[in-house]
């Protein structure tokens, strides 16, 4: 059995991480409300950009099939993957969660050269051990990852994949549903096979393009893989913050839990010590008498 | 009443129009061009300048609009921009640095690139004095 101080002393130090993850989780709340509007926003966009591409490739010429559409001819078989993870822990089975899917997918691919891109810390924390071949990885934070850094990064993977460096491109993150759910994905963003377009086809070749198709095409398409890799980012974000707030809101209860447990043996020791002495008192007062 | 359709204008941040207009004008990389009601389907490139709409009620509004896009189909004009600002709501000082800074880059000898990004800044500010100053 503990000491009374002993047991006020484990008290005091639960309170404090108490405070502590309320703290955390009160900041994961209101990031989270802000990022929540971000990615709500964002969505409208990141979906009529989808739309606009899929009506743009279903009326397309099929003949004149642009190379980003399709398979290049003779199949490199290098896969490069971005992977978006937190930067910190604490948030529960958030980065597990993704890193587990891509380890499952790399598995599937194994023969096959993979090159990963790292946005996040842990991600590349997890994948810098075990030989993986790590091609980039962003230090700065995820939730400072701007628009100009996709734009960026996005003109060097469509070189990359022009060129020929590598013949598949894979987007792994975490997609945002509501506050208690969050699930790991993974999308093929090149080559974007007609099949990645949901939408049913309309107008078939009566579209009047201006300037042209190609250079429509040439144009909306990096952005729309910007869009979507930036929609990820924010996703991802937002399913992070969720996650910590939930993670923090648990932490925050166990806290208070053991609080109470503590108390109560505190109490139960104080009481003992107490009819303890009480027992000596009378005691002694009884041998006084006898006496 | 004259024939309206289906307006959204769109950019990353948020749906800055959505409503039954009845014209739009706009700046295509070829020049600038009116949508009506029953306008033939057509994909288009827009680049940076302002837009014009009539709403239902003939009430004429414009928008600053970055360079982007825009769908006709079946009386739904859907038009994706980087960025676009309301008439009355430009921010003339941060237009009229942006400009000025724009205007240094271009003298400045450097990639070209750099000075792809500088034009477009500086095209961009310009829009919005222009829209600002009406």
């Amino acid at each position: 059995m503990l000491s009374t101080k002993e047991i006020k002393q484990r008290i005091r130090s639960i309170t404090s991480i108490k405070q502590i993850t309320r703290a955390m989780e009160m900041v994961a709340a209101s990031r989270l409300k802000k990022v929540e509007s971000r990615v709500l926003a964002s969505r409208a966009y990141t979906e009529r950009m989808q739309q606009v591409l899929s009506h743009l490739a279903s009326s397309m010429p099929s003949e004149k099939s642009h190379p980003l559409f399709t398979k290049k001819e003779g199949g490199i078989p290098v896969i490069k993957i971005v992977l978006i993870t937190a930067d910190k822990g604490l948030c529960g089975a958030y980065n597990n969660n993704i890193i587990q899917k891509t380890l499952k997918f790399i598995k599937e691919n194994t023969g096959k050269p993979i090159r990963l891109i790292h946005i996040g810390k842990k991600g590349n924390l997890y994948f810098s051990k075990g030989g993986y071949t790590i091609e980039k990885y962003f230090p700065e934070n995820v939730e400072k990852f701007g628009y100009n850094q996709v734009k960026t990064l996005v003109s060097q993977l469509i070189d990359g994949y022009e060129a020929g460096e590598f013949g598949q491109l894979y987007l792994f993150f975490t997609k945002f549903n509501t506050m208690m759910q969050y699930s790991p994905t993974s999308v093929r963003l090149l080559p974007m096979g007609k099949d990645t377009f949901k939408s049913k086809v309309i107008a078939k070749g009566e579209y009047i393009f201006e300037p042209s198709a190609e250079q429509i095409i040439e144009h909306l398409f990096p952005k729309y893989i910007e869009t979507q890799i930036y929609q990820c980012i924010l996703e991802s974000l937002t399913s992070e913050y969720a996650a910590r707030r939930v993670a923090m809101i648990s932490a925050t209860e166990n806290a208070g839990e053991m609080i109470d447990e503590l108390t109560r043996s505190y109490n139960k020791a104080r009481q003992e010590t107490i009819t303890k002495e009480l027992l000596e008192i009378v005691s002694g007062a009884e041998a006084l008498t006898q006496g | 009443m004259a024939k309206t359709f289906k307006l959204e204008i769109i950019t990353p941040e948020k749906v800055v129009y959505d409503n039954t207009v009845q014209g739009v004008t706009a700046e295509g990389t070829e020049g600038s061009f009116g949508v009506l009601a029953g306008h033939a389907a057509m994909i288009t490139e827009l680049q940076t300048g302002i837009l014009t709409l009539s709403d239902a009620n003939n009430k004429t509004e414009r928008f600053a609009l970055d360079s982007g896009f825009m769908e006709i189909l079946a009386n739904n004009v859907i038009v994706l921009t980087d960025a676009c600002t309301k008439e009355g709501e430009v921010d003339v000082e941060k237009a009229t640095a942006e400009k000025a800074s724009a205007e240094k880059a271009l003298l400045k000898v450097g990639a070209d690139v750099e000075k792809e990004k500088a034009k477009a800044a500086l095209k961009r500010a310009n829009t919005l004095l222009k829209l600002a100053n009406k």
